[in-house]
């Protein structure tokens, strides 16, 4: 497409703006991690850093982490099983209500985390008279992790020769045997793909886990909300942010580099 | 149990329905051991679903399928001792051609050695030994279809089942294909069992044809008598190309009292009427004259009916258009269609 030399200029602002609008305050997080001000006057007086110390002394900081990590990984396991089975389900066989399921089943994305969580919490607390605890936390949390797997899934088995499988069988092999070989190689990108978005859903979540965390269960971003406001923590909870920026740019580079594969 | 009298596939009885669609109705049917056995029609007339149920990828609605004498109606394709080859191959992309091939052996509990040197004579025996590392995405066309060949015959099977395998094929590779799939039947001793719409490669390769239309077979014999004596006029439509004529239009040209058809090439253009006993000439026009190279293909309207006649040019001179010419047959040529 050509587009006149004026068009060009404006658009280049325009994407400049966007970005520095997107980026600079993150820059901002960066740069006051070292402010030697602890109420975060700008500009920073002095650099420090003291605060990057301070966050990797905190036992709660870490105990948050790990916490998180666990939560996550394991809503993302759920998920990738019951997202697999649901999507494979619906792609092979017509049944009345299939629709519906498939409905069923991506609504949690949409519906709104406080909705999710009161009734989540109501359905553990007083029906199944559950104790909130860490597993209450997973639980919910992979009620919308599904949704990704499973809409990952679901794109590659429509992109999949059903011959495939026919001609698997077709050579002797059992149904096992067709999954782990045929199927499951054809799936694999997909299941990283939704797995990785899963696992960054589940790592940020804060709503849900509010009202599905029992005491003493603290997830990073449950962590950093409390901190953000006591006396003293606010600059910590920038080293925080700071780690959790260029660490989140890992499983992007990866996720990027996995469609890049697909394409070639 | 098993003599070379058993029929390798036997189909008693089978049906299999669509909802309310019938896709195959009634059907009865023996191909013989080491048979080369092709079924031809019209897209849905069945005959794709009549392999798939051979195969088991499709549940019967009522029937039996034997095997070898055995009745595997409700066996999983697994456990039948029959592979095919799939009209777009369904070649596993993640695995390269020798991996492709070998799988049949692999999930048999083959050891890696044994299987990878069966795997290299498969490959050997469609002549694509030198391709073994390759990702069936860097094959062309033909490669594809002789990895899905290997792969299918590797594992040995009583009964290969053939899915339109050339359809996607250009013309020459097809021509090609078709003599290999011919020697290697006769090589292996195996039945094939081959899906096709294309009539000529249905009578060039096979033993036997059946012809199927609407779910059930309107004739089945050797491509012979296909041919020269087709039991309907579906048939003497479908098989090569037919002068057919409705009851009518037979009593009005040869005095038949059914529909009857003629061979193009049964029919000869004469200058004047024949007088030769069990010959007939019919007086007509010439409408149209096609050059086809060796031959012409030459329109004749007599009592206003168009009649196909292959000339043949050592006969005489092209006949000309709008010129009054003889068709001049047999009466033994007639094929008569019943009612």
């Amino acid at each position: 497409m050509r587009i006149s030399n004026s068009a060009k200029w404006v658009l280049g602002v325009i994407t400049g703006v966007v970005l520095l609008f997107i980026y600079l305050p993150l820059l901002v997080v960066l740069a006051n991690s070292f402010n030697a001000n602890k109420n975060m006057v700008w500009p920073p007086p002095a650099l420090t850093t003291d605060w990057w110390g301070k966050a990797f002394r905190s036992l709660g900081l870490w105990e948050a982490v790990a916490t998180s990590i666990e939560v996550a990984v394991a809503s993302t396991l759920i998920a990738l099983v019951l997202g697999t089975l649901v999507a494979m389900a619906l792609s092979r066989y017509k049944f009345f209500g299939r629709q519906v399921v498939s409905l069923l089943v991506v609504l949690p994305i949409a519906l709104p985390g406080i909705v999710t969580g009161i009734a989540l919490n109501n359905a553990f607390r007083t029906i199944l008279g559950l104790q909130l605890t860490m597993g209450t936390v997973i639980v919910a949390h992979a009620t919308f992790c599904v949704v990704t797997v499973y809409n990952n899934v679901m794109a590659r088995l429509s992109r999949m020769n059903p011959n495939l499988q026919d001609a698997s069988a077709d050579l002797g092999a059992g149904l096992w045997t067709t999954f782990r070989l045929v199927t499951f190689p054809q799936l694999r990108s997909a299941l990283f793909a939704g797995g990785l978005l899963a696992f960054g859903l589940s790592f940020d979540e804060i709503i849900v886990t509010t009202f599905t965390a029992g005491n003493g269960v603290v997830t990073l971003p449950i962590w950093i909300y409390n901190n953000m406001f006591r006396p003293g923590q606010a600059p910590v909870v920038n080293v925080v942010a700071v780690v959790l920026v260029l660490s989140s740019m890992i499983p992007i580079y990866f996720a990027q580099r996995v469609s890049a594969v697909q394409d070639a | 149990m098993r003599s070379d009298t058993t029929p390798a596939i036997q189909l008693v009885g089978l049906q299999k329905n669509f909802g309310s669609t019938v896709a195959v109705d009634n059907l009865d049917l023996e191909i013989r051991q080491g048979e080369f056995f092709s079924m031809l029609g019209p897209s849905g007339s069945g005959k794709t679903t009549v392999l798939r149920l051979i195969a088991g990828f499709e549940t019967v609605s009522a029937g039996q399928v034997f095997l070898d004498g055995q009745d595997v109606t409700k066996s999983a394709p697994f456990d039948r001792d029959v592979n095919t080859v799939f009209q777009d191959y369904a070649l596993f992309p993640h695995m390269n051609v020798i991996e492709n091939v070998a799988y049949g052996l692999r999930v048999r509990g083959v050891g890696k050695a044994e299987r990878l040197a069966a795997a290299n004579e498969a490959l050997a025996t469609v002549q694509l030994s030198a391709l073994a590392t390759r990702k069936p995405s860097e094959l062309s066309g033909g490669q594809r279809q002789r990895v899905a060949l290997a792969r299918a015959i590797v594992v040995r099977p009583k009964v290969l089942l053939l899915d339109e395998p050339l359809g996607a094929l250009d013309l020459k590779l097809r021509e090609q294909m078709q003599i290999e799939l011919k020697d290697l039947q006769r090589k292996l001793g195996i039945t094939f069992i081959f899906v096709t719409h294309d009539q000529e490669e249905a009578l060039t390769l096979s033993d036997r044809v059946a012809v199927f239309n609407n779910g059930r077979i309107e004739q089945l014999g050797t491509p012979r008598q296909l041919y020269e004596e087709p039991a309907s006029a579906f048939v003497a439509g479908f098989v090569g190309t037919s002068n057919i004529f409705a009851t009518t239009e037979a009593k009005a040209l040869v005095g038949a009292t059914s529909a009857v058809s003629i061979r193009p090439e049964r029919l000869q253009l004469t200058k004047t009427a024949s007088v030769d006993a069990g010959a007939m000439s019919l007086p007509g026009r010439v409408t149209e004259v096609i050059y086809l190279g060796a031959a012409a293909r030459v329109i004749v309207s007599c009592q206003g009916i168009p009649i196909t006649v292959l000339y043949q040019f050592e006969a005489g001179p092209t006949p000309e258009r709008d010129s009054e010419v003889f068709v001049t047959l047999r009466q033994a040529d007639l094929v008569s269609l019943g009612n």
